[in-house]
């Protein structure tokens, strides 16, 4: 009897002890921070967690290349003097079309309000475009004449034909916002020095390993460079249904072909297109002859286009889906460890 | 005693006189009757019509799936409801009723109709063109919400008559449409005989 009564005793210690063993609760290992939304943590088998914790990665972000391609129309008139043996050539430029309706269209073919924009497009009137060695290849397409008289012959000549021109630069503006949102993300931001076009430029403009190894981007871990695909102005004017009034609608849009090249593999490490659009809307804006504000056109394509950009990097997890949390630490961190006073020496 | 009599008459007369000028001077009577009253003066489209069309398709409406499966309250917009029938109905009135209905159950949002159109775009030119007012309390033009849903429906009528009797059937038609996809995602009808015989 006694036998039992400790062996119930024994069971009903153990039963409690099991039991105040689930009800332990194991202490928390990781604190979280009120008021802050937890980021997401980096997926990127190139860009890993632990690499970003150990060491602040630095991007340079170019501005935004683009290339130009243009035809320009080109009629010359070339009338050759013959008196005795002495040769006079005159040649005249007539007719010469600077690609219109492009050239106003878009902002930054050199068009009559793309006065802020580093471009220029050439203008073959000037003589010094007629000047041997840059004078246009032409096709004949039209008659030659000639006329005879007792001392002196006149030939005149006309040709006409395209003349493909190309244009490389960079855009200013539209990076900013981007630098910035990296900057949120914890991206030690590195000044890339400008590109400059050369006379005779191809398409080596955009050879951006070259650009790395001649040192243009100082010793940031990653590049990002885009690539501008197109710009387009529109300018709309629609009824609004059930109204009598219409809508007028001047847009402002660029789509931007963007890499991320890791500068010591060479390896792309994130590869997208990202758009931007800057949209101003005017009720009835036909009627009162409202003239849309470039500047403000271009702030809202450049903000629209850096948060397409912040999608496009966190999709291919770049960056975290939440700039300035974690990030942000991470940034405030490195902004103390370079601070003089924190410096701590090891002997 | 002639005299008295006289006096007497003329009396009653003049109380007489009173009384019918009182009654000539009162008027009509006016009383305040219940507004959900069942109505059945004639068998024409009436008041208590309108509420049990209203109050059959809110119920519907509102444990669609469309509504009721949706984490937000969805944005919806009303769009015309069509009288085929030959009688003069004034179908806003039944959509306005059916929103103000859906608005009090909290489940859905809505945006302005077509037909409320011209008011929002005044307000908007006002507000942003006048250059009045303060730019940070400005509601700016491209900010509105577009509806993700619509409603628009019918209704038709079948009327019969005999020389004592006045058939009338009436069937309401409300469907909800998704515009981005044009999908039919909820419809439902309402249907009302109503017989009147001399």
């Amino acid at each position: 009897m006694p036998l039992m009564k400790n062996t119930l005793l024994a069971f009903a210690g153990v039963s409690l002890l099991v039991l105040a063993g689930c009800a332990t609760k194991p202490p928390a290992k990781e604190q979280t921070i009120i008021g802050q939304v937890p980021a997401d943590p980096p997926k990127n088998p190139v860009i890993s967690a632990e690499t970003l914790k150990s060491a602040s990665q630095s991007i340079a972000v170019t501005d935004i290349y683009f290339k130009k391609e243009g035809k320009n129309l080109v009629f010359i008139e070339e009338t050759r003097n013959k008196t005795n043996n002495n040769i006079t050539s005159t040649i005249t430029p007539r007719t010469i079309e600077v690609d219109a309706d492009k050239a106003n269209a878009s902002a930054v073919t050199g068009g009559p309000n793309s006065s802020q924009f580093p471009v220029k497009f050439t203008n073959l009137a000037d003589p010094k475009s007629t000047a041997p060695g840059a004078a246009p290849i032409v096709t004949p397409v039209d008659t030659q004449a000639s006329s005879n008289s007792s001392d002196s012959e006149t030939q005149s000549s006309k040709k006409s034909g395209y003349e493909a021109k190309m244009e490389y630069g960079e855009l200013r503006y539209l990076a900013n916002p981007i630098r910035g949102l990296l900057i949120k993300s914890g991206y030690k931001v590195v000044q890339a020095k400008a590109t400059v076009a050369m006379p005779n430029q191809g398409d080596e403009y955009f050879d951006i390993v070259k650009r790395i190894k001649a040192g243009d981007f100082g010793d940031a871990d990653y590049i990002l460079y885009g690539v501008l695909a197109e710009v387009s102005n529109t300018d709309n004017v629609s009824d609004i249904p059930g109204t009598k009034s219409t809508s007028h609608q001047m847009t402002l849009e660029v789509t931007v072909d963007f890499n991320i090249i890791d500068t010591k593999t060479s390896q792309i490490v994130a590869s997208f297109v990202a758009s931007g659009e800057g949209k101003d809307v005017q009720i009835d804006g036909r009627d009162t002859g409202y003239k849309p504000s470039s500047a403000k056109l271009m702030k809202l394509a450049s903000l629209d286009l850096a948060e397409d950009v912040r999608k496009n990097l966190a999709s291919q997890n770049f960056i975290t889906n939440n700039p300035g949390s974690a990030g942000y630490e991470r940034n405030l961190k490195r902004r103390v460890d370079d601070d003089a006073s924190t410096l701590k020496v090891y002997k | 005693m002639i005299m008295k009599t006289y006096t007497k008459t003329l009396q009653l007369s003049a109380f007489t006189l009173s009384v019918a000028l009182l009654a000539a001077c009162s008027g009509p009577q006016v009383r305040y009757g219940d507004a959900k009253a069942v109505e059945t003066v004639n068998a024409n489209y009436g008041s208590t019509d309108l509420q049990m069309i209203a109050e059959a398709m809110t119920r519907s409406l509102l444990q669609s799936k469309a509504i009721s499966g949706s984490k937000d309250a969805p944005i919806v917009t009303l769009a015309d409801v069509k009288n085929k029938t030959s009688e003069y109905i004034d179908t806003r009135v039944i959509t306005d009723k059916i929103r103000t209905q859906l608005m009090k159950s909290g489940q859905v949002r809505f945006a302005v109709s077509v037909s409320e159109m011209q008011n929002q775009t005044e307000e908007l030119k006002r507000q942003n063109q006048s250059g009045l007012y303060k730019n940070s309390t400005i509601a700016k033009t491209g900010n509105m919400q577009g509806a993700q849903y619509r409603i628009e429906g019918s209704i038709a009528s079948i009327v019969k008559n005999t020389k004592d009797v006045k058939d009338v059937y009436y069937v309401f038609n409300l469907n909800l449409i998704n515009n981005e996809s044009g999908l039919l995602e909820w419809a439902d009808e309402k249907e009302i005989r109503k017989t009147a015989t001399r």
